[in-house]
């Protein structure tokens, strides 16, 4: 520890500690521009200057770290007069004008400052470059003259990300933020997780769709959880007047950490789909609208006679919260004793984990936490780029100081690119794994290059990475039973972390979700679709079925094919629970509120249940109980 | 004791600040009781007295010569100088024109414009003011206080005009801080 | 080795070669076996002389005698009347005028010019810099052999640190310290820097050095790994330099093919390769820190310090970053001991300066002198006075990061701590000598502009403060400045000094600092009276 003064208080901060974080632990506010908690010290704005007694000349706090008995100065005059300087000179730089900015009052955090520092004008005047402004992103506004160079976006895409997109071309004054080597915005690198748009102080990066609709003052913010995938990224909705304006990151979301990707952030809001919203019933071949009481009759008539093993077929999607597939499971699996209750991805990601964790009675996958701190990832048949893109944010920032990065996969895999790309020209999986462990014990591996089609050489130095590798993960994707044990061997001490298919896919498979679906002489069927869409696949299967209810928030091929359809909320509107891939149980809130003939998905169910006269229990954490789960459950 | 002399106007600006200083409502009796208002652009006298005036009010930024001998007329003239609004404090919307040339400004006004036919002219009568880069108040004269906001608040301008006619500066900080 | 009757060099600096040096020197070797001399007269190549006004130039001992600009056509001749006749070829003789650097040394020797004392400079264009031979029947590698095997890595550290050696980048810093820093940490993996990135205006002194000596770099580089524990150097040249690199690329190559870098030198246990390291053109690479973080394959931009980089520095391991001029020093100061350092200069600053002379005066060029001798001595001794019609008003030391000295101190002694107080400082040793014609607002604009180009764009007060100080600037030169401008930029200059995040932020608004301190009048002339008195500035009144 050491003991610094700071304006006259004494406090004892770690070694190491900035002078900045020693002011903010005792409650000293020194204001500042290019620092952001999440990213490393930069030093450029110079606004945290501090008189630091026995220093030639003012230092900045932020990068400045504690000295045993340092005497810190942080508002004396000529620190005030310095700040209003530093001030000065960025509002003398580029178009700081804040009439005309879409983050003026409020959301600046240049502007806050001067307002801190009690300034009603600049004494320097601006010389009027104009840059160009870059709008070709489809989510966002590059306006480099709103930026004030603080690289916090620059710092975030490569410390966060590991994307290394953004960077700055030409020097001085004329330096501005450019995408790659200078490509616009909306042609380079850039992955569109949009967490340079959340560190930008300035309106530098704007989001497109939300700018000019509402200030943060003027927005309500829900903690949620993103439905997207299963890396379960807690995030904020923001929304005004009932209407979504943006989602944002939570910094302090235990599993992303502050990160989201493109679907989190963007995509998801930006479908459109038509609503429906008032229940639907088949009468004289088209779909009318009905009362929720009649709707369920309806079903409850079809449904009630057909129990036992094949009587009714029962589909739920895994973006549905726990709640839902919790009431859904013990509707039809318990209560009607059907023989086919499953989720619309059929257990495809979840079935071989959850089979071999109930053979070896203990959960076996890791933490995504563990991805952080890996310093080798051997993916195997997974793709994280296209879904669960922030797991692959979590090594990718990692690579350029050191950690390696194995792909084998035989289907083009984005991260080839980025690290040690195996490809299998021949073989199974099997054999593939039979390889990669010779590798590993260092055995003869000739004959595993003619089995597999990859040189001997580079199996060779695929195993001696996992030898020596202190933290190895590895990562899988679709592997089958009997693979997934020789997957578990091949492993040994390291990690390993299967990805899932959507947000509920671990509570599904918890509840035994996880048959491929078949009719078999079902007479009815009923899909909890929620806000999915339904597969071709699906929708081909359920053509003729004598008897289709669905509940769903939007009109699909399915719903017209329907009998009855019930409106439900989709995941902005309901509260409710998610299991993501390693196990986190996570909430979402409701950030929207919908007519009340728009039900959540678990009140649907329940209300279903109360006119089947099944009695179901609301303890879902029970429920996810009966099973060994194949990471262990937090939360 | 005699009251205070008041006088105001307006160069490159949309004369939204004294709209917003209009809706100080009926406190602009109160005003008036405390201060002697003199030229104003609403007013009929048009330019402040030549014994002088204690105060000085000007409205948008500095774009042409006109505007400059006006600036420089109430320095002259005033004890004290407000640059009122973001246009005089800090050249504001007009100042966007400052990222072109005055040439391609002027074109875009005159000869671009989606409601002008083939005749479109800029205008050049020896006798109209020159245009130049639009430029702040300080930029042209020294200023006493400044007054932002897009437009200022109108209980910042209260509280501004009735410090000033009691003879008070006052002090723009806090709430009544924003620029826009 | 042989011994020659005559030594002939050929001037090999990119001018040179431009010009034909290479057919002029292939030739000579024709020539000089046709007339069956080459038993007799060595030939070899010879880095800048100083002057770029009659190349190729061909240098003839021990007469040194100077032709050029010698054509492949003249080389005949030259040899028949001069080696084989033993007559001075008058007719190809380099004119006498406007003598530079390199000749007025040559000078010197024959006793023309007062002591002028070459320590970093004992080789330069007296051995052929491509050979390795050459170089150690110099007395080269000499120093290295004795630390290594009569020294331990404290010793030499002593040695420096009793030499009161200090850094020739600009700073000053003592380098038996930064050694010492260096060598204290713990780390298994350290690193030598050479800090070749020369880049202040008008300032060559470095590449002189590297093209002349650069061996002498190698080796002192060598020493330098061996005193503080490092096993690994890397040369920073600017990318401009391509002779230089070339040179240094082919004078490791050699070293190492003689054993003298590589695995266990001279038969002890330490180990030492380098490898050199091209700039791509930005004079903020200078800065150690951003000259690191270029190394690294980043964009370069100086650090925040702490941490410096003799704890954090290249890849995070302790390095040590030493100036070219600084390095050179070295391998004298160990052959001779730190005594004989101290004979040269001051007891602050003992040994001698390079410095680049330039502006209005007789004799432009690089003079290496001791520490402590004054400006007016420079310009009057070495520099042959002021030009006919001109008199002296100010001299910028240093590049653009250093001082402008008006008249009134020229009697201050040139030497770090002399300087220290007076408020001026000694920069890279350039030397520019401005006479009345030289207006000073024009001069500061200059420095200005560069500052603003070259500045990295990290630091609020170096990237924005640049360009305000140059606008305000050209508003000035252009007759449209304000008073309230020299206000503003004396507050630029002094929260330049008080903000910037490195040295270059730092010493920009000295220029402006000195500017307004020594010359203040002259630029209110400009305001005042829409003059400018030297009738440089174009004073249009035109506005922007």
């Amino acid at each position: 520890m050491t003991t610094v003064t700071i304006d006259g208080k004494q406090i004892e901060v770690p070694e190491g500690t900035t002078v900045l974080r020693a002011a903010q632990m005792a409650g000293i506010s020194i204001p500042t521009l290019c620092d952001h908690p999440e990213l490393t010290p930069y030093g450029g704005c110079r606004l945290c200057l501090v008189e630091v007694e026995g220093a030639r000349t003012m230092q900045p706090s932020c990068t400045l770290p504690v000295s045993p008995n340092m005497v810190v100065h942080t508002d004396t005059q000529k620190v005030r007069d310095a700040r209003k300087f530093v001030l000065t000179l960025i509002f003398s730089e580029r178009n700081h004008f804040c009439m005309y900015c879409q983050v003026s009052g409020g959301d600046c955090e240049l502007q806050n400052a001067a307002y801190r520092e009690g300034m009603t004008h600049w004494p320097l005047q601006p010389n009027w470059q104009p840059f160009a402004v870059d709008a070709s992103h489809p989510y966002f506004v590059l306006d480099n003259n709103r930026c004030i160079l603080c690289r916090r976006c620059v710092r975030a895409c490569s410390e966060l990300v590991g994307n290394h997109t953004l960077g700055f071309e030409e020097r001085g004054a004329r330096s501005f933020l450019v995408a790659d080597l200078g490509v616009p915005m909306g042609e380079s690198t850039c992955v569109a997780c949009g967490t340079c748009l959340q560190v930008c102080p300035t309106g530098a990066l704007i989001d497109r769709q939300s700018a000019y609709r509402g200030k943060e003052t003027q927005v309500e913010t829900t903690a949620s959880v993103c439905a997207g995938c299963s890396v379960g990224c807690a995030m904020n909705v923001l929304t005004r007047d009932n209407h979504l304006v943006r989602i944002e990151s939570n910094w302090e979301g235990p599993v992303n950490g502050g990160l989201l990707c493109e679907i989190g952030r963007f995509a998801q809001q930006m479908e459109e789909h038509e609503r429906i919203s008032t229940p639907l019933v088949r009468k004289n071949g088209s779909l009318k609208a009905a009362t929720w009481q009649e709707a369920l009759d309806v079903i409850a008539s079809r449904v009630r006679p057909l129990s036992g093993a094949n009587g009714v077929a029962a589909l739920a999607s895994t973006r549905l919260p726990v709640e839902a597939l919790s009431a859904f499971k013990q509707i039809f699996a318990d209560g009607l004793e059907s023989d086919m209750v499953t989720s619309l991805e059929e257990g495809a990601s979840t079935a071989a984990a959850f089979k071999l964790a109930n053979e070896m009675g203990r959960p076996f996958e890791g933490k995504l936490g563990d991805l952080a701190n890996a310093d080798l990832v051997l993916v195997f048949d997974a793709d994280v780029t296209k879904l669960h893109e922030v797991a692959s944010f979590f090594f990718k920032r990692n690579l350029q100081a050191g950690t390696n990065l194995v792909v084998v996969d035989r289907n083009e895999n984005e991260l080839d690119r980025l690290g040690i790309p195996v490809k299998a020209l021949r073989g199974s999986q099997a054999e593939m794994l039979e390889a990669l462990t010779a590798a590993k014990s260092g055995q003869p591996l000739d004959i595993h290059e003619v089995k597999t089609g990859v040189p001997a050489g580079k199996l060779a130095l695929v195993g001696e990475l996992l030898r020596d590798a202190q933290n190895p993960v590895i990562v899988y994707g679709n592997v089958d039973g009997a693979d997934l044990k020789s997957l578990l061997a091949l492993a040994g001490t390291a990690k390993v972390l299967g990805v899932k298919g959507a947000a509920n896919s671990f509570a599904g498979a918890l509840l035994g979700l996880e048959k491929p679906f078949q009719l078999n002489g079902h007479q009815a069927v009923f899909v909890a679709l929620g806000d999915d869409e339904p597969s071709q696949r699906l929708v081909k299967k359920l053509t003729g079925a004598p008897f289709l209810a669905v509940q769903a928030s939007y009109a699909s091929q399915l719903t017209a094919q329907a009998d009855v359809v019930l409106p439900v909320q989709n995941w902005a509107e309901q509260d409710g629970h998610y299991v993501n891939l390693d196990g986190h149980i996570q909430a979402a809130h409701k950030a929207i509120t919908v007519p009340e003939d728009v039900r959540s998905n678990a009140a649907a169910l329940e209300d279903l249940a109360a006119c089947l006269g099944i009695t179901i229990s609301g303890n879902w954490r029970e429920q996810l109980c009966q099973r060994v789960s194949a990471a262990a459950l937090e939360g | 004791m005699t009251k205070p002399k008041i006088s105001s106007d307006w160069l490159a600006g949309c004369a939204g600040c004294h709209m917003s200083l209009l809706d100080i409502d009926e406190r602009i009796v109160e005003i008036a009781e405390l201060a002697d208002l003199r030229s104003t652009p609403v007013t009929d006298l048009k330019e402040p007295d030549e014994s002088g005036v204690d105060v000085g009010i000007l409205e948008g930024g500095v774009n042409n010569t006109a505007n400059e001998e006006v600036a420089h007329k109430f320095r002259k003239r005033c004890k004290l100088l407000v640059a009122f609004g973001d246009c005089a404090v800090f050249g504001g919307v007009p100042a966007m024109r400052n990222m072109f040339t005055l040439e391609e400004a002027l074109r875009r006004a005159y000869v671009e414009t989606e409601s002008t036919d083939e005749n479109g002219k800029i205008p050049d009568d020896p006798e109209l003011a020159q245009m130049t880069r639009v430029r702040a108040l300080n930029e042209v004269v020294p200023v006493d206080i400044h007054v932002p906001g897009c437009p200022p608040d109108p209980d910042v301008i209260y509280y501004v005009l009735s410090e000033l006619a009691q003879g008070r500066i006052p002090e723009i900080k806090g709430d009544k801080l924003h620029w826009h | 080795m042989k011994a020659y009757r005559s030594m002939v060099l050929v001037s090999n600096d990119p001018g040179s070669i431009q010009a034909g040096a290479q057919d002029v020197l292939t030739t000579l070797q024709q020539e000089i076996k046709a007339f069956g001399l080459e038993d007799e007269i060595s030939v070899s190549t010879v880095s800048d002389v100083g002057r770029h006004d009659a190349v190729p130039m061909v240098v003839v001992y021990p007469e040194a005698v100077i032709y050029g600009p010698v054509t492949k056509q003249d080389v005949h001749y030259l040899v028949e009347e001069h080696l084989y006749k033993g007559r001075i070829a008058s007719a190809l003789q380099a004119p006498a005028r406007e003598l530079s650097g390199r000749i007025a040394w040559l000078q010197n020797r024959k006793g023309t010019l007062p002591a002028e004392q070459r320590i970093v400079l004992e080789r330069a264009g007296l051995i052929d810099p491509d050979s390795l031979d050459d170089y150690l029947l110099h007395d080269g590698f000499v120093a290295l052999g004795k630390a290594l095997t009569e020294m331990t890595p404290a010793d030499v550290i002593a040695e420096l640190e009793k030499s009161g050696l200090r850094g020739r980048g600009g700073a000053g810093f003592p380098t038996g310290t930064k050694w010492k820093f260096v060598s204290r940490t713990n780390s298994p993996k350290k690193y030598v820097v050479c800090n070749a990135d020369e880049s202040e205006p008008g300032t060559f002194k470095d590449r002189l050095i590297l093209e002349g000596d650069p061996f002498s770099i190698v080796e002192a580089m060598a020493i330098a790994a061996y005193a503080v524990g490092a096993d690994e150097g890397i040369i920073y040249v600017r990318g401009e330099y391509t002779l230089a690199q070339e040179r240094l690329k082919s004078a490791i190559q050699q070293a190492r093919n003689y054993g003298l870098l590589g695995d266990h030198l001279f038969g002890t246990d330490f180990s030492f390769n380098m490898s050199v390291h091209a700039g791509a053109g930005a004079y903020i690479c200078g800065e150690e820190t951003a000259l690191i973080e270029s190394i690294e394959g980043k964009r370069g931009e100086p650090r925040a310090r702490p941490p410096y980089p003799t704890t954090h520095g290249l890849w995070g391991k302790p390095t040590l970053v030493n100036n070219v001029e600084t390095l050179a020093n070295v391998p004298p100061i160990l052959r001779h001991g730190a005594a004989w350092y101290r004979k040269f200069g001051t007891p602050s600053s003992p040994g001698t300066k390079v410095y680049t002379i330039m502006g209005n005066v007789n004799l432009t060029g690089l003079i290496e002198v001791p520490m402590g001798i004054t400006l007016r001595e420079v310009v009057s001794i070495y520099a042959k006075g002021m030009k006919p019609g001109s008199t002296f008003k100010l001299a910028q030391t240093g590049g653009s990061s250093g001082s402008i000295i008006p008249a009134s101190l020229q009697d201050t002694p040139m030497d770090f701590d002399s300087f220290a107080k007076t408020g001026v400082s000694l920069g890279s040793g350039a030397l520019l000598i401005c006479d009345e014609e030289t207006c000073v607002v024009d001069l500061a604009k200059v420095l200005l502009n560069f500052f603003r180009k070259e500045s990295c764009g990290k630091c609020n007060p170096c990237r924005i403060g640049n360009q305000r100080a140059y606008e305000i600037l050209t508003n000035i030169s252009e007759g449209i400045g304000s008073l309230k401008d020299l206000d503003d930029l004396n507050m630029l200059s002094e929260y330049l000094y008080q903000l910037s995040n490195c040295g270059l932020g730092q010493t920009a608004g000295t220029p402006l600092r000195d500017t307004l301190q020594y010359f203040r009048a002259e630029v209110e002339a400009h305001i005042r009276l829409k003059v400018c008195p030297a009738g440089v500035c174009p004073m249009s009144g035109k506005k922007h």
